[in-house]
């Protein structure tokens, strides 16, 4: 059954209409808009600054989706997610600077697009390695083996033997002019914004799909109860490792995507605190929805930068208790985001997909709404 | 009535919004505004804190000294925890915020930046003294008031083995040992670490294996026990005064039998505090004079310190913040410079500023500034001090320039 509110009469008489995107003409005018905004308005009148906050929210959806597929819908607790976009970085990059790309692949700027594909199918089944335990734990056990993805991936083969390529230093840089795009060399904030939201809505587009899908509803059977998915005749270890694969996949991704934005890596870009951050994102955005990374991504960016500008504002405007304040914002950051994950799991557990669709289901029933 | 009471209300408030913004413009106009990054809570924090607090009393003093030829510097000054991501979402705002220059911190974001900031023409003085950013040709807009981390440990490496090496019971009957010592993830660590090998090979040492020390290490002795099987005469450390510390007394304890030299951000005033009898005879270079010290500025630092943090004791206070006025010091010089000549933009105060300076003295006590346009390396003349019973001694000025002409101008620019 379709979980959109249609108007009255609207019947859908086939399988196609019922598992339509946008069902009605309001929903397809509501995505015009939100396109319209995302690929027009934002590139229009954003500036650098708020182009960079965008690619950071972007970044931060990218690396989120994955853990949020495997929390949120599969049940496998992650917490050493950052490994996977390392790997992706690491992939891309050294891809770039190393292989041996015949010329015409240069010339026509497919070097980049396809490390990021190499990328994402390295990191994919660098994750189903660590996904491998998942067959024999769960639960807190898990969490650990999933630790040990950034401890070993990023503290020892990374730091200690990927980095010496070509030997570089722990840096790597890439030149100018490599980061290319078909015609478009990646050289600012605004080509940055633009890849970002295309590999956002392909990344959510490839998701909500794969959970519409046979997979999709194995993996949620596996989520609310492996015992009984299993005795359904679902083959829990396959599908468990298929969602580290995906998981990997857009990790990979996301760490390919995120040197075009600064066209440098180093091991420091992927601690193991930004794993954690992640999982902060999908408990406020709210587990088991990828609406809920987007919200949880915005949130987590968006309103400490809105925060930190008020802050300046008041700064500005002589408040002198609002100097302190500034200086140390990261405090207040971090006090915010821990406040932030205490509220959500006491006030809405369900984060804030769940205030959302609250609020779209009042409006779908207005004016008679109770 | 209501709708009057209202109006005049809403006609109030936007009278006084206009009144301020527009106050707030006429006010800017007078305004030079500086960016600064700073790491008071991420893994350099222990030596991060300091040098904020020095960059913030060095406006206060700039200001309080006519500004920039009577324009008031307006400073922004962030945490940004020591992460990259933060680093650059930070940058930008600094360029939303039409920042003529920014004070940056550490290796790894300053080195992730230099593209962006060569790009936008941004001059970037650095806490990180990285000699990946002295070479003009490839980072212009990188600068910093102080000798670099491959000099500097050039210079620590050569003051070891003329003064110390000559005494050591095994000399002239074998090769002198040496093993490095740092946190191999880390760029500021690792950032000099071919120069180091380049003159222990030099100067004829056998090189053994690196050991990974975290910035945040509290114990290290399964490192120590590896280096023990070396047995190494010296040992270079690359890591921040806290991690130093616990290597040092991890040596000590376990009995490892080296000397000891340190990367600047490695030895302060906090080294013999932290570190104890473990720290007498380590020797590292400084960059400027250690707080308190007889220099010409001195006086100021110290008066602007009390005033603006009472809080912070002054025993308590290290070479960090004078490393932090120094960098203030040195942008202020250049945008004095660059007012002068009438113009403010970024490609004016590096050519116009920095580049005039020719044997500038800050007088803190570090080396004369000289910028040159092919060379942003501002001295080959390394001050190389000693811990000798908890107190912090200058052993010896090494002038690499001098002794290695040839390398010095053609081959160790830009690493």
């Amino acid at each position: 059954m379709s979980t959109t509110w249609l108007p009255c009469s609207v019947y859908h008489q086939n399988y196609a209409q019922d598992h339509a995107w946008w069902q009605t003409n309001f929903i397809k005018g509501k995505m015009l808009v939100l396109f319209l905004v995302l690929f027009v308005g934002i590139p229009l009148y954003a500036d650098s600054y708020w182009l960079s906050v965008c690619n950071s929210v972007g970044y931060t959806v990218l690396g989120a989706l994955g853990v949020q597929l495997l929390i949120g819908f599969c049940g496998q607790v992650t917490l050493g997610h950052a490994a996977f976009l390392a790997v992706g970085a690491y992939t891309s990059t050294l891809m770039i600077l190393e292989f041996p790309w015949p010329q015409f692949l240069l010339d026509w700027g497919l070097a980049y697009p396809i490390s990021i594909l190499v990328a994402a199918l390295v990191s994919g089944v660098w994750c189903v390695i660590f996904g491998l335990p998942s067959a024999k734990v769960k639960g807190f056990y898990l969490i650990l083996t999933t630790m040990a993805a950034q401890f070993i991936t990023v503290d020892f083969l990374i730091t200690q033997y990927i980095s010496q390529i070509g030997g570089r230093g722990q840096a790597f840089s890439l030149p100018p002019g490599t980061i290319k795009f078909g015609p478009w060399v990646i050289d600012n904030d605004l080509k940055v914004y633009y890849l970002m939201i295309v590999l956002v809505t392909l990344s959510c587009v490839v998701m909500i799909n794969l959970l519409r899908s046979r997979v999709g509803r194995a993996w949620v059977a596996i989520r609310d109860n492996d015992i009984s998915a299993e005795v359904m005749g679902i083959n829990v270890v396959k599908y468990k490792l298929l969602a580290f694969f995906v998981a990997g996949f857009i990790g990979g991704v996301a760490g390919a995507f995120w040197i075009s934005n600064l066209a440098a890596i180093s091991p420091e870009h992927f601690p193991w605190f930004w794993s954690l951050w992640l999982v902060g994102v999908i408990l406020i955005g709210g587990v088991g929805s990828i609406h809920g990374t987007v919200f949880g991504s915005i949130f987590m960016v968006v309103v400490m930068e809105v925060l930190q500008l008020l802050i300046m504002y008041l700064m500005d405007m002589g408040f002198a208790w609002a100097e302190p304040l500034f200086m140390d914002f990261l405090f207040v950051k971090e006090a915010a985001f821990g406040l932030a994950i205490c509220a959500f799991m006491i006030f809405e557990p369900n984060g804030l997909a769940y205030r959302w669709w609250q609020i779209k289901n009042y409006f779908n029933l207005w004016p008679f709404s109770y | 009535m209501f709708k009057r009471n209202m109006l005049s209300k809403v006609f109030g408030i936007f009278f006084s919004l206009a009144l301020i913004t527009g106050a707030a413009a006429i006010a800017e106009a007078e305004v030079i505004k500086v960016g600064s990054l700073n790491d008071m809570t991420g893994a350099t924090s222990d030596v991060g804190k300091d040098y904020a607090l020095g960059i913030a009393e060095a406006i206060h003093y700039i200001n309080d000294n006519g500004g920039v030829n009577g324009k008031q510097i307006k400073l922004y000054q962030f945490d940004y925890g020591y992460r990259v991501p933060e680093a650059l979402t930070k940058y930008k705002l600094f360029q939303r915020l039409k920042c003529v220059a920014v004070l940056g911190w550490g290796t790894g974001d300053t080195e992730a930046l230099s593209p962006t900031v060569t790009k936008d023409q941004m001059p970037y003085v650095s806490a990180s003294y990285s000699a990946h950013l002295t070479n003009p040709a490839k980072t212009p807009y990188n600068l910093f008031a102080a000798t670099d981390y491959s000099s500097n440990a050039r210079a620590a490496i050569t003051a070891w083995f003329d003064e110390k090496w000559p005494n050591h019971k095994d000399y002239g009957k074998r090769k002198p040992r040496f093993v490095c010592s740092y946190m191999f993830a880390s760029p500021y660590s690792s950032a000099p670490i071919k120069a180091v090998k380049d003159q222990a090979q030099l100067l004829g040492f056998e090189v053994g294996e690196d050991q990974d020390v975290s910035l945040f290490a509290i114990d290290t002795k399964s490192q120590i026990l590896a280096m023990k099987k070396f047995a190494p005469d010296l040992v270079w450390h690359g890591n921040t005064t806290m991690s130093v510390a616990s290597t040092l007394r991890d040596a000590y304890s376990l009995g490892l039998g080296a000397d000891h030299i340190i990367n600047n951000w490695g030895i302060d005033e906090n080294l013999p505090r932290l570190a104890g009898e473990a720290a007498n005879g380590a020797m590292g270079a400084a960059v400027c004079a250690f707080y308190g010290e007889d220099q010409p500025l001195m006086k100021e630092v110290v008066a602007y310190g009390k005033k603006y943090n009472p809080g912070v004791p002054m025993e308590k206070r290290t070479v960090r913040a004078i490393q932090g006025w120094s960098n203030a010091l040195a942008l202020w010089e250049a945008l004095k410079r660059a007012d002068k000549a009438g113009d403010l933009s970024g490609e004016s105060i590096l050519k116009n500023g920095f580049e005039t300076m020719e044997g500038f003295e800050l007088g803190l006590g570090g080396a004369p500034l000289s910028y040159k346009a092919n060379d942003h390396r501002i001295s080959g003349k390394i001050p190389i001090y000693e811990v000798v019973g908890g107190k912090i001694v200058l052993l010896k000025v090494v002038d690499l320039k001098s002794r290695w002409p040839d390398k010095w101008e053609k081959e160790w620019l830009g690493w």
